[in-house]
């Protein structure tokens, strides 16, 4: 094998098209012409339209469904119900669990949430679907709901003791410990709200499917849509071209997406589903709501002997959604004892699903908290206690970090925050009529990582192309992605192009828990490497090539030029030695999936997440880690919370584009600022019925309510964590923004709201 | 001012198509403006002009993100002033001039003082809202409203972005302005 010369030098970064560089992103100017044609904006040949009618009760059964003024109205082609729509297969879960051997129907005939779909009309138009759907009159056997975790019948639910992490006997110890801290901590449910709606176009051309679908996962989802219809996986293609905005819920193939698929399959045309508004808040779960307790017992000094946290999630009637709530608390702090249990509690609901940080989020809310009440029980400044804290190692997995740049991130954080001019007390700082705060915390998100493949192509005008089945929902995929394959390559990064969102390229597994970037950079890295090794053997054993003969073991290719590493040879385009080379193109897949692996191995790790690498593989614990520093106004007289200023230190590792990186860090921040202040889904107790399920009524930040945000990267290349030094940025930014801003409306009032969001009448 | 017709109902209130491909009395015959060209249109009263947009005339860059008037993705210019083309059927807007985002930049393809802000400040990342947040800032400029950094915020307020681009905006919207002064 060629070796060849890397460049990866420090000065590198400062370049924009190299790894590292602050490129523009490359999907940009279609972006902002209206050039970018979104999955189901695709044009087609007898496209119909598909509306969907939702349950108005929350339990019971179907008992009648009267079609005949939809069938009847115009320009209607089906009405489909649970008893008329094609009989499906059920699929397997995400982790590739083998189904149960029994039909699915996407359509309910029992009810176990409001808003779950009971019945479908296609129409030729869209309008004509709207209008006839409205027809549709459903007759109901209902029966009482357990409308949410406050519910009189909820009751204490299921231990989920894969959940439990306990050391030492944190109860005696907290019993022992001479200052004590104990609160619950709640967060309502909350939603994505992706701004592109979820929505599909399905066409069956004979046995093969193709689904233009906003997607997470092409490949997982290839594999739910292959086992519905009991099709081959290679028989489905799922197109994805630009996904306008995921955070978790576009990852799965779901009730909605079965409809759709169905009726294009009954129908023999292909089918448009765009949910409504509304229904993207019935159809798919958001963040399920969550209640912990956290105690806390410490030394006088400030240092913690004990952690008791319980902790407790909602999940559906008919699905499991487990919220991992201890995953921070038993990581950000050293504590000699530790115990943390979580149970879930059923109610009539869609099941709950990942929003961005899923687990960490809450976790993070509950104990940044309680190290702010001990603080002040201490009398401490809550820097300092996180400091006397410091957890050296994971005080749980007992292993040595990768990296951990929390204490540079508190100490710089708090630098260009101005931390030091802090007045301990509560409502000890005022601008006129309005209560100052200042609040810090932390989070952190564990590094995900999986095996991925790509195909890189070297063309013979000197130009490269990356293909993967993966995606680009914003985070910037297709520009880190250029970037690697640009310096890898040594070509100009305008000289290449990326594609992205289809299943028939290159393999991905799921685009979530931030572990796209490390993943994917990490196989464009490959293949490019096998790709020029290629040219470089080429260029030096062709005879048709000047190199040949020429006494070097290696080329040097940059700026598409391709040149001996001692300037002693002939220097030409890589376009250039192509054309003498004969060579039309060369092709490389490369991949960092282990060599041993079997073809359902593969499979399996690109359809599933059950290949997944946990974080603490080895002899190191993974993560990325911030400290978020913000200032919030709170008017004394109305309570309403305003956050005026925040600065977060943040250690992703090496950024690839810091550029994308800090954008992806401030929407995580601005999310947060969302969950504390504005974010709750309202469930109408009689009904069981979310009654804020649009834009709105739950409460989005807008523009007017967010301030300058300043990001700090304080991280450091993690060569633990990924090939090129990355961990994750996606996840990361909302981790404690809710639970900073909480302790500094404390700081600001005197007053600890401990429930999510933080609105006026819990302050006055 | 439009060259609609205006039809009744039929007396039980539902219009219906006829079996035959003969405009019925529920189908308008319009023409839309849209970025200087004449689009005819033959299409129920009750079609919006973000439908139209989208899913007749092939021009998707408008967005549709909530359908009902709250999100602000779905933003176009008629005779200059910023609409929601959700809120607005594509017959009440005939015989005006309609912009969306495929007509901003130069015909040359030269972007418009926003557009490229907007990629220079990565002010966005799904870019779904982002049509929409570009012609809100484009009239938001044009409306005097961007004088400052607060107006900014206030007068985009009604344009959402989940990916959480807004301090981005603000600085894509204070620099085109600058720049479309000068």
């Amino acid at each position: 094998m060629t070796v060849h010369e890397m460049k990866h030098a420090a000065s590198d970064s400062a370049r924009l098209e190299a790894v590292g560089g602050r490129l523009s992103r490359v999907d940009g100017p279609a972006k902002i012409t209206g050039a970018a044609h979104y999955a189901f904006e695709q044009r087609l040949e007898g496209l119909t339209h598909a509306v969907l009618v939702g349950a108005t009760i929350a339990a019971g059964k179907v008992t009648a469904i009267d079609t005949r003024a939809a069938e009847t109205a115009p320009g209607v082609l089906a009405v489909l119900t649970p008893d008329t729509i094609m009989a499906l297969k059920t699929a397997s879960d995400w982790f590739g669990t083998p189904p149960p051997d029994r039909p699915y129907c996407p359509l309910a005939r029992e009810v176990t949430f409001s808003g779950q779909h009971v019945a479908a009309v296609v129409a030729e138009t869209f309008e004509q679907a709207v209008a006839a759907a409205a027809l549709v009159k459903v007759w109901y056997d209902e029966t009482p709901a357990i409308v949410d975790l406050s519910d009189g019948n909820a009751g204490d639910g299921i231990a989920i003791d894969a959940m439990t992490k306990e050391w030492g006997d944190a109860e005696a110890a907290f019993a022992e410990a001479p200052v004590r801290v104990c609160a619950a901590y709640n967060t309502p449910r909350e939603f994505q709200v992706a701004m592109e709606p979820h929505g599909l176009i399905a066409r069956w051309q004979g046995d093969q499917l193709t689904i233009w679908e906003p997607s997470q996962w092409l490949d997982g989802m290839a594999r739910t849509y292959a086992e519905w219809f009991g099709i081959p996986f290679e028989n489905v293609r799922l197109v994805s071209p630009y996904i306008g905005g995921g955070f978790g819920s576009k990852a799965l193939a779901l009730a909605h997406s079965a409809v759709a698929a169905a009726a294009a399959r009954m129908l023999g045309r292909p089918v448009k589903l765009v949910l409504t508004r509304p229904q993207n808040f019935t159809s798919y779960g958001g963040r399920a709501a969550t209640r912990q307790t956290v105690a806390i017992g410490a030394d006088r000094q400030g240092k913690i002997q004990s952690i008791v946290h319980r902790g407790v999630n909602e999940t559906a009637v008919d699905g499991m959604w487990v919220e991992p709530l201890g995953s921070v608390t038993s990581i950000m702090y050293a504590t000699p004892n530790f115990s943390s249990k979580q149970n879930v509690v059923r109610v009539n609901t869609v099941v709950p699903g990942a929003k961005r940080a899923p687990g960490e989020n809450p976790s993070a809310f509950g104990i940044e908290c309680a190290i702010d009440e001990l603080a002040y029980e201490l009398g401490l400044d809550p820097l300092e206690i996180r400091l006397i804290n410091y957890a050296e190692r994971d005080p749980h997995a007992k292993k040595a970090w990768s990296t951990r740049q929390l204490r540079e991130a508190f100490a710089t954080g708090a630098e260009a925050f101005g931390w030091a001019k802090r007045s301990r007390e509560p409502r000890s700082m005022r601008d006129g009529h309005q209560l100052v705060g200042w609040g810090v915390a932390a989070g952190t998100y564990p590094v995900r990582r999986a095996y991925g493949e790509a195909m890189v192509k070297l063309l013979s005008d000197g130009s490269a192309e990356v293909e993967s089945s993966s995606i680009d929902m914003g985070q910037g995929t297709y520009t880190i992605l250029a970037q690697t394959a640009a310096e890898t390559l040594g070509v100009p990064v305008e000289k290449v192009s990326v594609k992205l969102g289809d299943s028939r390229l290159a393999r991905a597994g799921v685009t979530g828990g931030s572990r796209l970037a490390g993943v994917m950079t990490g196989a464009v890295y490959k293949a490019a490497g096998q790709a020029l090794d290629e040219l470089i053997g080429l260029a030096l054993s062709d005879p048709r090539s000047p190199f040949h003969g020429l006494q070097a073991n290696t080329l040097v290719v940059k700026d598409g030029r391709i040149a001996s590493p001692r300037g002693d040879g002939p220097e030409l385009s890589v376009a250039e030695l192509m054309g003498m080379l004969g060579c039309e193109k060369i092709e490389a897949k490369g991949d960092t999936v282990p060599a041993s692996f079997t073809r359902e191995q593969r499979y399996n790790n690109y359809t599933t997440i059950a290949m997944a690498l946990p974080h603490t593989e080895g002899d190191y614990s993974r993560h990325s880690w911030c400290a978020h520093f913000v200032e919030v106004r709170v008017d004394e007289d109305f309570g309403t919370v305003r956050v005026s200023r925040v600065v977060s230190a943040l250690d992703s590792g090496r950024l690839y584009n810091p550029k994308l990186a800090e954008s992806q860090w401030k929407g995580g921040i601005i999310m947060g600022i969302g969950q504390a202040l504005l974010e709750e889904g309202i469930v109408d107790r009689r009904h069981g019925r979310i009654v804020n399920g649009n834009l709105a009524d739950y409460m989005l930040p807008t523009n007017a309510d967010i301030p300058d945000i300043q990001t700090i990267s304080v991280g450091i290349p993690d060569p633990h964590s990924s090939a090129l030094g990355g961990k994750g940025v996606g996840e990361l930014g909302i981790v404690g923004v809710a639970p900073a801003i909480a302790n500094a409306v404390f700081h600001a009032t005197g007053k600890r709201v401990r429930d999510l969001p933080i609105t006026l009448e819990k302050l006055i | 001012m439009t060259s609609q017709h205006i039809i009744d109902p039929p007396e039980d209130g539902h219009f219906r198509n006829g079996g035959n491909n003969q405009p019925s009395p529920t189908t308008l015959s319009i023409d839309l403006t849209i970025n200087g060209e004449t689009h005819s249109l033959d299409i129920e009263p009750r079609v919006t002009l973000l439908d139209a947009l989208r899913e007749r005339l092939a021009l998707t860059g408008t967005k549709k993100g909530c359908d009902q008037g709250q999100c602000g993705a779905c933003t176009v210019h008629v005779d200059g002033e910023r609409v929601l083309a959700c809120l607005t059927l594509a017959a009440q807007v005939e015989g005006r001039s309609i912009t969306t985002i495929e007509g901003l930049a130069d015909a040359d393809g030269t972007l418009h003082a926003v557009q490229a802000a907007f990629l220079e400040q990565d002010a966005f990342q799904c870019g779904y809202c982002t049509p929409g947040q570009i012609m809100s800032a484009v009239a938001c400029i044009r409306e005097g409203h961007a004088g400052s950094d607060e107006d900014i915020r206030e007068y985009m307020a009604g344009n959402l972005c989940r990916c959480g681009a807004y301090p981005h905006i603000v600085a894509a919207v204070r620099q085109a302005a600058r720049e479309l002064r000068s």
